[in-house]
């Protein structure tokens, strides 16, 4: 009898033991983000918040600003080599406002299957963005959205929306 | 020539130590519920040299609805509540919180000033004053800015809610444009630019707004940076016989945040 209460305990652990995360594969296609990101894209629409307002519950939180000066006529190309990481990019402002203290260097995600965070370089100088939604990728559109920062504390963002050329 | 370099060197002298911000705060930006230590450095005050230094604090000083602190005290015997703490030499420090101080709330508490003093009131500072509080409550008001801060790179809208206006002529007053002056964030604010008489975008029948960022709107020199600017509502009014008379509103100043 006692050995039955072992065998039974063994077998207990010896379930718990084999019990392992699922991974569970994406539904349907899986979707390559990096990919989809990589070509030449226009500025569309330019949204700014404040921040501070938002958090504090204020009125007057967002504004439209894409037709204040020309921002439309800003082209970002998101350059990646043959395997789909991400190299280079290139701004073309045109006459647009500028959105990024520099116009040419490198870029990188934070997560290659699901980046959150583009982080663009040149030289010393960085700049981080993060990515909106993936949703709109399909039909040829991302976001990117600009915070600036007091004490740690968001005060301002840009979302830019960007629609491929 | 040996007299005329001296008086240079005093006069920049003179300007650079005026020209320190003094008192600091920590954090830079606060609401009337957030605590605040303040540094104060009374180099160059009567109170230079003084071992104690006591707080004469006010609040809402030119807009209305003030109040002396609650730990001031009598004139004559300052409260030991009110007692800033020592760091070295001419720096005190002193902690509070707006609305325990001065027993209002975040609504009423728009800015506060104050002055040091001996706790027998026989030598004091001179006022420094107002420090805004970062507002909790949104007021609406026949001015204001979006966003409520920025620095000098951003995209700014100044709005005229002409529904708010209080003044017979701004309520009355058509034709609206704005006038923007920029000034150098320099310890004594220089004018960098101004630009007059832009026309203001009629979003609504009684809303009024302009907006810009700054390099688009001016050109900034070279190795000059903006401090803030300020903004007029500017248009016209009809007299008696129907003709037009120019009219402004006042002069309102936004200084720039620094982001890090």
């Amino acid at each position: 009898m006692k050995q039955i209460k072992y065998i039974l305990l063994a077998f207990c652990f010896l379930s718990l033991w084999g019990c392992q995360p699922e991974e569970f594969g994406p539904i349907g296609a899986e979707e390559n983000i990096l990919k989809e990101l990589q070509g030449t894209w226009t500025l569309s629409k330019v949204t700014q918040k404040d921040e501070d307002a938002a958090t504090k519950g204020f009125p007057y939180k967002e504004l439209d600003v894409t037709n204040v000066y020309p921002y439309k006529e800003l082209v970002i190309a998101l350059l990646g080599d043959a395997a789909g990481a991400p190299t280079t990019f290139t701004i073309t402002p045109g006459n647009a406002p500028k959105i990024s203290d520099f116009n040419t260097g490198t870029w990188a995600v934070d997560n290659a299957k699901a980046p959150t965070v583009i982080t663009i370089k040149n030289g010393t100088m960085t700049s981080e963005l993060t990515l909106g939604s993936y949703a709109e990728l399909k039909i040829g559109k991302f976001f990117l959205k600009k915070v600036k920062k007091a004490n740690g504390k968001a005060i301002v963002s840009y979302t830019y929306q960007f629609t491929k050329k | 020539m040996k007299k005329l370099i001296l008086s240079i060197i005093l006069s920049f002298s003179v300007a650079f130590v005026f020209g320190q911000t003094n008192p600091t705060f920590n954090p830079k930006t606060f609401t009337a519920e957030d605590e605040v230590i303040m540094t104060f450095d009374v180099t160059g005050t009567p109170m230079a040299g003084q071992s104690d230094v006591y707080l004469w604090m006010f609040s809402n000083d030119g807009v209305g609805g003030g109040k002396d602190a609650l730990t001031n005290g009598q004139w004559g015997s300052s409260s030991e509540s009110a007692k800033m703490t020592r760091v070295s030499g001419n720096i005190f420090t002193f902690k509070f919180t707006g609305t325990t101080l001065f027993g209002q709330s975040p609504a009423e508490l728009i800015n506060f000033g104050f002055l040091g003093k001996s706790k027998d009131g026989t030598k004091q500072t001179a006022d420094f004053k107002p420090f805004k509080f970062d507002p909790l409550v949104f007021t609406p008001s026949q001015f204001r800015v979006f966003p409520a801060k920025m620095d000098n790179t951003d995209m700014t809208t100044v709005y005229f809610h002409q529904d708010l206006a209080t003044d017979q002529n701004l309520q009355r007053m058509f034709d609206v444009k704005v006038t923007i002056t920029f000034y150098s964030d320099a310890a004594t604010p220089a004018v960098v630019a101004t630009r007059t008489a832009l026309v203001a975008t009629k979003e609504s029948a009684t809303l009024y707004s302009y907006s810009f960022i700054p390099e688009k709107l001016i050109t900034i020199p070279a190795g000059t940076k903006l401090g803030k600017f300020s903004y007029q509502f500017t248009g016209s009014v009809k007299d008696a016989n129907g003709a037009n008379v120019p009219t402004s509103g006042p002069v309102n100043e936004v200084t720039y945040t620094v982001f890090n």
